[in-house]
C-alpha cells in the first residue's frame, strides 16, 4: 500500500509538470501541440541513455545510442534540454501561417512519425521492446528510504517548476502570450514577434515535458514506444481542458482528476475475465466523453482563466 | 519645419496582383509628417490592399514603401510596428479573452516584463513600468469614454466598442504613422466627432495618420491631403474641397 502511494505521488508529480508545460503551450499561448508526449519521451530516453552505461556492459541485451554513466542531476538536466530541443523542432512544423486546427494535425503527425521511427530503428533506442533497467538514484540506500527520497526530489521539482511556470503565465509576458493565442495577426500588428514567441514557448514547455519524462523513467526503470503513444497527449489535453485552460491551478486540479482519479481509479474496477483490458479502455472512454462534455458545456473548465484586476482607480 | 515637410511615408509605384487582377496597379503617393492623409475611393479601388501592403500584412509584387527614410518594402508587420508604423484592421480584431484594459496594456512597446530579465526577475523589474502604463491606459479609456468597460472581456463589447479598443490599442504604441482602416465605422456620431478632434490633436503633437474612410465629411474635416484611388490606380490627389469638383473623381464614384 505504501509503495502504491509512492507510485501515485510520483505519477502525480510528473503528470503535473507535463500538464503545466502543455498548458503553457496550448492553454496560454494557443499552440495546439498534439505531439507534447514526444518531449516527454525525449526526456525519458535521454535520461536512460545518459545513465544506462554502454550497451556492452550489460551484454548487449538491448541496443541504444550513447550509453553514459552520468550522475542523476546531470542526466535529468540533459533530459530537460533534449525535451526543449524537441519541443522547438515540433514547434517549427506549425510555424507556417497555418490555422490552429491544421497545426494540431501537423503536430499529431509528428507524434506518430516519432513513434514509428523509434519503433523501426532498433539500434537507435531498442525499438518496440524499449529500454529496461534504467537506474534510479540512491541505489545504495534501503529501498524504502530510496523511494521516499525520490518522492521528495519530484516534489521539489514540482515546486520549482510551478514558480518558473508562474513567471511565464503571469505578468506582462503571460498577457502577451494570451494575446497571441486570441489573435496572432493582431498580436503581430502590435509589434509582437509571433515566430520567436511560439518557439520560446515550445522550448519552455518542452523543458517541462523533458523533466517530466526524465523523472518518470528514473522511477519506473523502463521506457518503450507503448509508454508514449499519442493518446497520452490527449490525456494531458483533457486535464488541461477539464481543469481550465490558461489557469495553472485549474490545470493542476484537472491533472489530479484525470491522470490519478480516473486513469488510476479504473484499475480498482474488477477485471472482467472474458474482456481483459476493458476497464482500461473504459478509462479512455470516460476521458473522451469528459473532453466532449466540457468543450460543449463548460469550455472554461473547473477553474476558469482568471481576469486580472488592477486595483484602485489611481493606477 | 524641415522635418514637417519631409514625408513620413512614400509609396513608389506599388503593385499587387491576385492572379490576373491588378488590385494595386502602380500606386505612388506620399504622406506628410504631422498630418492626416486620406485614402478614398469606391469599393474595390484597392485601398485596403494598398494599406495591407504598406502595413506589412502582404508583400507587394513591385514597388517600394519608404517609411521615415527607411526602405521597409516587404518587412513583416511586427517589425514595422516596432519601427512606428502601426495599422488597424477593417474588421476590428480584439483579444477577446483579455479585458479591455489588458487589450490596451498588451500593446505598449518595449515592455520590461517581456524580456528574459523581466520574466526571471519578476515584478521588481517590470512593476514600475506597469504602473505607468496602467495610468496611460486609463487615461486613454477616459478619452474614449470607456472607463466603465475596463474589466469587461473584450469579446463582450459591442462592434463600435471593439473598434474603439483597437484604435486605443494602436495609440498605446505611440506610433509615428498610424494606418487606420475605416476607424469611424460603427461609432456613434458623437464619438466620431470626438475621434476627429483626437486625430487633429495627435497630429499637432507630431503623429501622422493615413486614413481609409468612406465618410467623406470626416475626410474633409480632418485630412489635409486626400488620395483618390480607383481600379488599383491613383486617380487624383489634393484637398477634399477641390477633389469634389473634379470630374474624374465624380465619375469614379458614380461608376464604382
Amino acid at each position: 500500500m505504501e509503495y502504491y502511494i509512492i507510485v501515485l505521488l510520483v505519477y502525480l508529480g510528473t503528470d503535473l509538470l507535463a500538464a503545466w508545460g502543455l498548458n503553457l503551450e496550448f492553454g496560454v499561448a494557443g499552440v495546439a501541440n498534439l505531439a507534447f508526449i514526444v518531449t516527454i519521451a525525449a526526456g525519458a530516453y535521454t535520461y536512460a541513455v545518459c545513465t544506462l552505461g554502454p550497451p556492452a556492459a550489460m551484454g548487449n541485451f538491448q541496443a541504444y545510442v550513447g550509453g553514459f554513466t552520468l550522475p542523476f542531476p546531470v542526466a535529468v538536466v540533459a533530459g530537460m534540454v533534449m525535451g526543449s530541443v524537441v519541443g522547438v523542432l515540433i514547434g517549427i512544423t506549425g510555424l507556417k501561417r497555418l490555422r490552429q486546427d491544421y497545426q494540431a494535425v501537423a503536430m499529431l503527425v509528428v507524434s506518430l512519425m516519432a513513434a514509428t521511427i523509434v519503433t523501426a530503428d532498433t539500434p537507435f533506442l531498442n525499438g518496440n521492446a524499449g529500454l529496461a533497467l534504467i537506474p534510479m538514484p540512491f541505489a545504495d540506500q534501503d529501498p524504502e528510504i530510496q523511494r521516499w527520497a525520490y518522492v521528495a526530489i519530484v516534489a521539489a521539482c514540482c515546486v520549482a517548476g510551478y514558480l518558473v511556470l508562474r513567471r511565464f503565465t503571469g505578468g506582462p509576458i503571460g498577457r502577451t502570450l494570451r494575446a497571441m493565442r486570441d489573435d496572432e495577426l493582431a498580436a503581430a500588428a502590435i509589434g509582437k514577434d509571433i515566430v520567436l514567441m511560439r518557439l520560446a514557448v515550445q522550448a519552455v514547455g518542452g523543458a517541462f515535458g523533458g523533466l517530466s519524462g526524465a523523472l518518470l523513467v528514473a522511477f519506473i526503470g523502463g521506457w518503450s514506444p507503448g509508454a508514449w503513444a499519442y493518446v497520452e497527449t490527449l490525456a494531458l489535453l483533457t486535464a488541461v481542458i477539464v481543469g481550465g485552460m490558461g489557469n495553472d491551478r485549474g490545470v493542476s486540479i484537472g491533472t489530479f482528476l484525470i491522470a490519478i482519479l480516473l486513469l488510476q481509479g479504473v484499475q480498482f474496477l474488477p477485471q472482467i475475465p472474458w474482456r481483459i483490458g476493458l476497464r482500461e479502455d473504459l478509462g479512455w472512454i470516460v476521458l473522451g466523453t469528459l473532453t466532449i462534455v466540457f468543450i460543449w458545456l463548460r469550455p472554461q473548465g473547473v477553474l476558469p482563466e482568471r481576469r486580472p484586476k488592477y486595483g484602485g482607480s489611481s493606477g | 519645419m524641415a522635418s514637417r515637410s519631409t514625408p513620413i511615408l512614400e509609396v513608389r509605384n506599388l503593385v499587387k496582383h491576385y492572379g490576373g487582377v491588378r488590385a494595386v496597379d502602380g500606386v505612388s503617393f506620399s504622406a506628410a509628417s504631422g498630418t492626416v492623409t486620406g485614402l478614398i475611393g469606391p469599393n474595390g479601388a484597392g485601398k485596403s490592399t494598398a494599406l495591407n501592403v504598406i502595413g506589412g500584412f502582404i508583400s507587394p509584387d513591385g514597388g517600394q514603401v519608404i517609411f521615415d527614410g527607411t526602405d521597409v518594402t516587404g518587412w513583416p508587420m511586427h517589425r514595422l510596428a516596432r519601427l512606428g508604423l502601426v495599422r488597424t484592421f477593417q474588421l476590428a480584431r480584439v483579444f477577446g479573452n483579455l479585458t479591455t484594459i489588458d487589450n490596451l496594456l498588451v500593446a505598449a512597446p518595449r515592455q520590461k516584463g517581456e524580456t528574459a530579465l523581466g520574466i526571471l526577475g519578476g515584478k521588481r523589474v517590470w512593476g514600475g513600468q506597469e504602473k505607468e502604463l496602467l495610468a496611460q491606459a486609463r487615461e486613454m479609456l477616459g478619452i474614449f469614454g470607456m472607463e466603465a468597460k475596463e474589466s469587461d472581456y473584450a469579446r463582450n463589447l459591442s462592434g463600435g466598442q471593439k473598434r474603439a479598443v483597437e484604435t486605443m490599442r494602436a495609440l498605446m504604441m505611440k506610433p509615428k504613422l498610424l494606418l487606420l482602416d475605416e476607424p469611424m465605422a460603427g461609432l456613434s456620431p458623437s464619438l466620431s466627432h470626438q475621434l476627429e478632434d483626437l486625430f487633429l490633436k495627435l497630429t499637432s503633437e507630431g503623429m501622422s495618420l493615413l486614413l481609409v474612410e468612406h465618410e467623406l465629411d470626416t475626410v474633409e474635416r480632418v485630412c489635409s491631403k486626400v488620395v483618390v484611388m480607383a481600379q488599383g490606380k491613383v486617380l487624383s490627389e489634393g484637398r477634399m474641397t477641390e477633389l469634389r469638383t473634379r470630374k474624374e473623381v465624380q465619375d469614379a464614384y458614380v461608376i464604382g
